[in-house]
């Protein structure tokens, strides 16, 4: 005890010197209180509050988050005794996060559906903000403690997010669903990370040094903790085979939180992946299996399943989840190669696909207020009726599948690139496998997204007149969304000369 | 401004004007979007006309040689380890793209007078008519794979939505098969795209480019790339750059089209309104034919040469198929699509014989081609517009009827077929004599090639002068019976006007190629001298 004595005001100065680093996330903190006690004190009526303090303070914490860029020009920081990493791709993974929260942060009210719920919406204004502040952990966490603290953190938030409104027997199953699988997948990730730890001797696994120390046991045991450690992380991702959750979650939760569930917390946990992997990819004292072969069968398979299987779908959010499955995948191509400019690629890619993903559903939830459509079939003769959302819609889908003139095509080509420029110096023949895959399955992708503008627009139907249009806030969203889509496509350095 | 900026920036102008233009006056939209096509004709007629020819302005792999320049850098990338990347907006033309440009905005005044049948929906049609107009001048000016690859991508949506919303009773089929099919063959392209700019580096900045020309250059690719020439890379087990002309090749064959990748083609043909028809027939496929030209060949000469007797064979296959095809059809407008895929396939024949007879005859072959099958379809559009049929045994006796309309036809067909006089006849003649040339000067393609090439103009004049003893002449009956007599009026002013340019335009590049070869001879000559340097 009296041995440790001297570190104590070591540690102490450490831990206060680690605060400036962490100012995003005090604030986050102090947003969720002030958003909580906000909501305990003026009660059911507070939930136009909730909103205006969350939307205000996120707005605050993303000027954090760009002071935050003076920091790392001088390289990465470890911060809390090596729980945590500051890093300038990290700081563009929060931005982008933060971006995206806010915009969906003002989408939850829009959604008629959820804000016709009878409790009010202000639970979830604070629980939406615990989610981001677990979010930002977990872009930050290199520690093995505070990886699983901060999954865990997103998880619990989530739970209540899917179950926030059950309006019927399919929601209530697939809000307990999602709160089975996501334990599940903890305990396996709990199991692989306490493997790691007896077989290391320590949580901070992204050092060469317990690397080393991973050598030193059997490669199969060894892998077989890192691979249960990647089943957690994999929950989050949703690539197959953790993917079971994804359809029915998605399509049982309210729009919003689908749109939320499908975008954020996977930006998060490719930022976690591109802070887990490289120890197990690059060292070259890891003796365990290739994981860049593992991940490679990974996507290939995540990316044929997704999808295929969206071809069969004919409900608007189910056939959006498996999609995003798809995506997944073909981000994770660019794990694989895990170079500065597959880095890049990645948070360029995830940044686009959310918009467009929000974007995608903001408008499935116009057409629910407007017409009560879910299913594609009910799109059918929409898009002559409401001409402007069809437009978003169809630049929203073509963005999805990655054609020009958008920045999904942008998106992939840069993917593309990155992997290329790998290939092109070590001949991995699953490198090829995955483009080959990614450019098979794009054309197969065309074909469930342009069912929708097929209803729009080529199917016939006569209708009643419609009355006005009620949903202007989700319009005036998805216009901004498919303008910056096209923007982005045609001049993608205003985002890419940052990353 | 440059003026190839401005002939890209006409259609989205006029688009422009009838976004903001109210649906009241959508009676207007048509004559908007005929002005701009006129525009861009004109704009076109006065590059052609002040088009410098000699051996200064070849064009091809000489980046200096080419005429209207316009080079701007548009995403200039910092990807650290890998370089820069850099993507310019560069255009420009040489002899082989003035010849399409002049056509297809010729053929795109001629698609809009067309469009007068379109009765619904006219702010979506001619939004999508004018952005469909800009990619297809973009891809003939672009220079640059990044820019090129976005206008032969930007194609395809306009498209889909052209046959899908406008089209006949399995548009949605027609459209959905169609786009699948062009996508199949782009996706990969994009991958041989990636491949290529990160084995390519701009001498002059260092950086890699997407500059076409500079992917022509040997000197240019880095020793370890994959489609350096020096480097005998594999991909999968296959030499690379083979791997890379494939996929190239497979994508534009796609569009040409190329038995056995065009079963799309009579589908959307039949199903598309008939100014997409016109599109479709007169432009689309020259794109086609266009990139093997320009991407397949400038990049990979030596693949070409190695693979020009299965090029030969494909295009002998498509001449062949498609006209017996075409004998076959008793939809009028079926005939005529399979008669496109027969002569297209000689565009397909002239390339491989890599003679300056056989690339010249090709590229007369599409720009005959382009006036030829937009006439004829328009022909067809006529009938279909008046009594809402096209089968060629619902008709007969028509010339009693319809005189002058089927003046017009019998000019289109006997041109189509290859009559001396007609322009098909010059290209087809300069094909064939190309490919006979061939096996004494490079030994690249058979004679027994040009024989079945021969076959196929023989092929030709039987189904077309059957289609016209079937349905012109004979005495007059008719499957509607008296109804249909009473719809079917002859020709109307209108009609008459976009029909005369066209007859008179084939003519006249039957007695007087020169319009065409004086232009495009420096062009072809300089591709040939560069497939003999390889």
């Amino acid at each position: 005890m009296h041995d440790l004595l001297p570190h104590i005001s070591e540690s102490l100065s450490h831990v206060f010197g680690s605060i400036r680093y962490f100012v995003p996330e005090v604030y986050l903190t102090l947003l969720f209180i002030i958003v909580l006690i906000t909501d305990l004190i003026f009660g059911k009526r507070s939930a136009q509050l909730c909103r205006t303090i969350a939307c205000a303070g996120l707005v605050l914490i993303m000027f954090k988050d760009l002071q935050q860029i003076a920091l790392v020009v001088d390289g990465e920081h470890f911060i809390f005794s090596n729980m945590l990493l500051v890093s300038r791709i990290g700081i563009f993974f929060k931005l982008s996060i933060d971006v995206l929260s806010f915009v969906l942060l003002l989408y939850f009210t829009w959604d008629n559906k959820l804000n016709a719920h009878q409790k009010g919406l202000s639970d979830l204004y604070s629980i939406t903000i615990a989610s981001i502040l677990g979010l930002h952990l977990m872009v930050m966490a290199v520690n093995l403690l505070s990886i699983y603290l901060a999954i865990e953190l997103v998880s619990l938030a989530s739970y209540l997010m899917v179950a926030y409104r059950t309006e019927n027997a399919f929601s209530t199953e697939a809000g307990l669903k999602y709160v089975l699988f996501g334990a599940a997948s903890s305990a396996i990730m709990l199991y692989g990370i306490s493997l790691l730890y007896g077989f290391s001797g320590s949580l901070d696994i992204v050092f060469q040094s317990s690397i080393a120390q991973l050598s030193k046991v059997n490669p199969i045991s060894s892998s077989f903790a890192v691979i249960l450690v990647l089943i957690g992380i994999g929950f989050k991702l949703s690539f197959v085979p953790v993917h079971f959750w994804v359809p029915d979650v998605y399509q049982g939760a309210s729009t919003p939180i689908t749109a939320y569930l499908s975008t954020v917390p996977k930006i998060a946990a490719f930022a976690l992946l591109t802070n887990f992997l490289p120890p197990f990819m690059l060292a070259s004292s890891w003796r365990g299996f290739d994981i860049g072969i593992i991940l490679s069968a990974v996507g290939i398979v995540t990316m044929i399943a997704g999808n295929f299987a969206a071809v069969m779908q004919s409900n608007v959010k189910r056939m959006l989840a498996y999609s995003s499955i798809g995506h997944t995948g073909f981000a994770l191509m660019a794990v694989v190669v895990l170079t500065l400019q597959g880095v890049s690629a990645i948070t360029y890619y995830l940044l686009v696909y959310s918009a467009a993903n929000i974007g995608a559903l903001a408008l499935a939830s116009y057409f629910t207020n407007e017409t009560g459509a879910e299913e594609v079939e009910h799109y059918r003769g929409l898009g002559l009726k409401y001409p402007i959302a069809s437009v978003c819609f169809v630049i929203i889908l073509i963005s999805l599948t990655g054609l020009p003139v958008t920045a999904g095509f942008t998106g992939k080509l840069f993917v593309f690139s990155a992997v290329y420029a790998v290939y092109q110096q070590t001949h991995n023949i699953w490198l090829m496998l995955l483009m080959i895959t990614g450019a098979l399955t794009t054309v197969v992708s065309l074909f469930y997204y342009l069912k929708i503008p097929l209803n729009l627009f080529l199917k016939r139907k006569e209708m009643p007149e419609i009355s006005g249009i009620k949903s202007m806030n989700l319009l005036i969203l998805s216009i901004i969304v498919s303008f910056m889509l096209i923007l982005l496509g045609i001049f993608p350095d205003f985002v890419l000369r940052y990353l | 401004m440059n003026i190839l900026t401005i002939l890209l920036l006409v259609p989205v102008l006029f688009g422009l004007i009838i976004i903001l233009t109210p649906s009241s006056l959508r009676a207007s939209f048509k004559y908007i979007t005929l002005l701009a096509t006129l525009i861009q004709l004109g704009i076109s007629i006065w590059m052609y006309l002040h088009f410098k020819t000699g051996a200064a302005y070849g064009g091809i792999n000489h980046e200096d040689q080419y005429q209207f320049v316009q080079k701007l850098p548009w995403i200039s990338l910092n990807l650290g380890s890998a370089g820069k990347m850099q993507i310019d907006y560069f255009i420009g033309v040489d002899g082989m793209s003035i010849a399409l440009l002049v056509m297809t905005s010729l053929v795109m005044v001629i698609a809009t007078l067309s469009s007068w049948e379109i009765k619904s929906n006219l702010k979506g049609f001619f939004l999508l008519f004018l952005l469909l107009d800009m990619a297809v001048i973009g891809v003939f000016c672009a220079l640059d794979f990044f820019l090129f690859y976005l206008f032969y991508e930007l194609m395809l949506l306009p498209l889909y939505f052209l046959i899908g919303m406008w089209g006949g009773a399995r548009r949605e089929y027609a459209a959905i098969k169609f786009f699948l099919y062009t996508l199949f063959g782009s996706v990969f392209m994009m991958l041989v795209m990636v491949g290529l700019y990160l084995s390519v580096t701009d001498p002059a900045t260092g950086n890699h480019t997407f500059n076409i020309i500079q992917m022509m250059n040997p000197a240019n690719y880095s020793a370890q790339s994959v489609f350096s020439i020096a480097g005998h890379q594999t991909i999968l087990g296959m030499p690379a750059r083979t791997v890379g002309f494939v996929v190239l090749f497979i994508a534009f064959a796609i569009k040409v089209p190329v038995v056995p990748l065009h079963t799309w083609l009579p589908d959307a043909h039949v199903e598309a309104p008939t100014p997409v028809s016109i599109i479709l027939a007169g432009v689309l496929l020259k794109i086609g034919g266009y990139g093997i030209i320009r991407i397949c060949l400038g990049i990979f000469p030596e693949v070409a040469t190695t693979g020009a007797f299965w090029l030969g064979q494909l295009g002998v296959i498509s001449i062949l198929y498609g006209a017996f095809n075409a004998l076959a059809q008793k939809d009028l407008k079926r005939m005529i699509a399979y008669s496109s895929v027969s002569h297209m396939g000689f565009v397909l024949l002239g390339i491989a014989s890599q003679t300056a007879e056989g690339i010249s005859g090709a590229m007369m072959q599409m720009v005959s081609h382009g006036f030829l099958s937009t006439m004829l379809f328009f022909l067809v559009g006529v009938l279909y517009n008046r009594v809402h049929d096209r089968g060629i045994n619902h008709f007969r006796g028509l010339s009693t009827l319809m005189p002058k309309y089927t003046a017009f036809v019998m000019i289109a067909f006997f041109a189509s077929l290859g009559l001396p006089g007609f322009s098909a006849f010059v290209a087809e003649a300069f094909t064939l004599a190309g490919t006979f040339r061939s096996s004494s000067v490079n030994g690249l393609v058979p004679y027994w090639m040009a024989v079945c090439g021969s076959l196929g103009i023989l092929l030709s004049a039987a189904y077309f002068l059957w289609t016209l003893q079937r349905m012109f002449f004979g005495p007059e009956s008719l499957k509607g019976g008296d109804v249909w007599k009473i719809a079917l009026t002859d020709l109307n002013l209108r009609e008459k006007l976009t029909l005369a340019p066209l007859a008179i335009i084939a003519i006249a590049l039957g007695v007087m190629p020169s319009l065409v070869f004086e232009k495009i001879n420096d062009s072809v000559l300089s591709l040939i001298q560069f497939l003999q340097l390889k």
